[in-house]
């Protein structure tokens, strides 16, 4: 076990993981809550656009996902918010329109493109010292501002007409939930992939809300079982040499598949 | 020497339209702190548009203002219990920390209300396994948690027995006398409301058909609604 601590690009992929880990866990009890797991989907997806933009024009592909990211998800609010088309609809379009734009962007591009490949499926063990960097800061102000506005967010989630009548923007609060959430979710591409990274979004709190009788315990626990099926998930892809990302999904939805007939025999 | 105005809300051509349909037309009243004020009429007048328009939750226009100011930069003054809270019943909040959110105090523990309204007996239940009339009396505390001066319940007690409507009757009467709260009391049940109200309006068709003091309510224009056959059994008049 020490052994593989020591190699680096380990200690890359698990400074990574836990950062990202508890990034996606407080972000995942909004998503959850608030029942956006199809919209993290669909900005995950749409980002394909961005990626493929920055190969086809040389630039990082972390800032092309991030820019297409947020670009999408302004407009899925202005399509729920000012076009009121539904919230499935509105996702539905951008999640199909990000990824052909995508493919098309892609067929532009000559030869096999890795990069492209590690963002469809993750690459955690190709994490580099500046995307260590990228997300260190970018998780810290990010969760820095969940923090401070954790109650008016909670009342959000819970109830949209009391949060407005409490005096809450929601509207901007919206608007800014879709965009931190897919800032978010881009920045986990590297690790789980489009393909993949909104489970790691859903399962943790899933598992949690199982077990959790306060908001309190459903985020504690919430970041505990992140940091635990995340870490066990690239330690068990590491020895049974098995993709990343994937690996860390199966066991995560394994761990909610135990609780579940835990609590399904507790309710027999 | 001009008498202070001891107006607390102020309503003014307030006019809704929802999907082309003019629901609210050009109602106006107003209301005088610490008073009691009961809208009522039958399903379908627009009681809950008018709430949802004061509150800014549905598109308006005309004017309504809270001590002299915009409602909307007047909210904090305002407390509000909806006619139905829906929510995810498997959200994991308890009742403690539901009230967190939109305490504004430091010691929520201690709080007079919470302690009038027996809520604080329910602190670590989660929301979702609170029964109706407990769910009700921590909307309550809620909506009062911050001192509003004007409390406002939207049918309050749909769905509750005719011994929790009495009870919740003499529960608003007590927080109206103790807090020096005002209330705007929307509700359907035409002879309790006259009890406790000092002023009733009644909605029909989106407008104002009547206005006036409990005591000298215009019985008469009630008839042209409810038929007539109507009476007021608690009525003063």
């Amino acid at each position: 076990m020490i052994e593989v601590l020591q190699i680096p690009f380990m200690q890359r992929a698990l400074l990574a993981g836990v950062m990202l880990a508890l990034l996606l866990a407080v972000l995942g009890v909004f998503v959850v809550l608030r029942k956006m797991a199809f919209f993290s989907e669909g900005i995950a997806h749409a980002s394909l656009a961005g990626v493929a933009m920055s190969l086809l024009f040389s630039f990082a592909p972390l800032l092309g996902a991030v820019l297409a990211a947020t670009v999408f998800a302004s407009f899925i609010y202005i399509m729920e918010d000012k076009l009121k088309s539904s919230s499935d609809t509105a996702i539905g379009i951008i999640f199909a329109t990000g990824l052909s734009i995508g493919v098309i962007l892609m067929s532009a591009i000559p030869g096999y493109q890795p990069e492209l490949i590690s963002y469809l499926f993750g690459n955690i063990l190709a994490i580099s010292k500046q995307d260590l960097w990228i997300i260190a800061i970018v998780s810290s102000v990010i969760l820095a501002l969940v923090f401070a506005i954790r109650n008016k967010l909670t009342l959000f989630a819970l109830n949209e007409d009391l949060a407005l009548v409490s005096g809450i923007n929601t509207k901007l609060l919206k608007l800014g939930l879709y965009i931190v959430l897919s800032v978010g979710v881009v920045l986990a591409l590297k690790v789980l992939g489009i393909i993949l990274v909104s489970a790691l979004l859903v399962i943790p709190v899933a598992i949690s809300q199982l077990l959790s009788k306060s908001f309190k315990v459903l985020v504690v626990l919430s970041i505990a079982l992140s940091e635990f099926i995340l870490i066990a998930g690239i330690f068990g892809s590491y020895y049974l040499d098995l993709p990343t990302g994937p690996t860390i999904v199966v066991f995560g939805a394994c761990v909610y598949a135990v609780f579940g007939l835990i609590k399904l025999v507790q309710k027999a | 020497m001009q008498k202070p105005s001891n107006k607390l809300l102020e309503v003014q051509d307030l006019s809704v339209n929802l999907g082309g349909l003019n629901i609210i037309k050009n109602v106006s009243f107003d209301l005088d702190q610490g008073d009691i004020l009961s809208v009522i009429g039958p399903n379908g007048s627009g009681k809950t548009t008018l709430v949802k328009a004061i509150l800014g939750l549905v598109a308006y226009k005309g004017k309504v203002s809270v001590n002299g100011k915009p409602v909307n930069k007047a909210l904090d003054l305002i407390g509000y219990v909806p006619q139905r809270f829906y929510f995810d019943r498997n959200f994991p909040i308890t009742v403690e920390e539901f009230l967190s959110l939109s305490f504004k105090g430091k010691d929520l523990k201690n709080n007079k209300v919470c302690d009038q309204l027996k809520v604080d007996d329910l602190y670590s239940k989660m929301i979702g396994a609170l029964s109706g009339g407990q769910l009700q009396r921590v909307l309550i505390a809620r909506a009062m948690l911050n001192n509003p001066k004007l409390l406002i319940f939207d049918e309050p007690t749909t769905g509750i027995d005719v011994g929790g409507q009495d009870s919740f009757y003499e529960m608003a009467s007590h927080l109206n006398k103790d807090h020096g709260v005002a209330i705007i009391l929307i509700s359907h049940e035409v002879n309790v409301v006259f009890k406790y109200s000092d002023k009733v309006l009644c909605l029909h068709e989106g407008e104002v058909c009547c206005h006036g003091n409990n005591y000298d309510f215009d019985i008469d224009a009630l008839k042209k609604i409810y038929g007539d056959n109507f009476s007021l059994h608690n009525h003063n008049h």
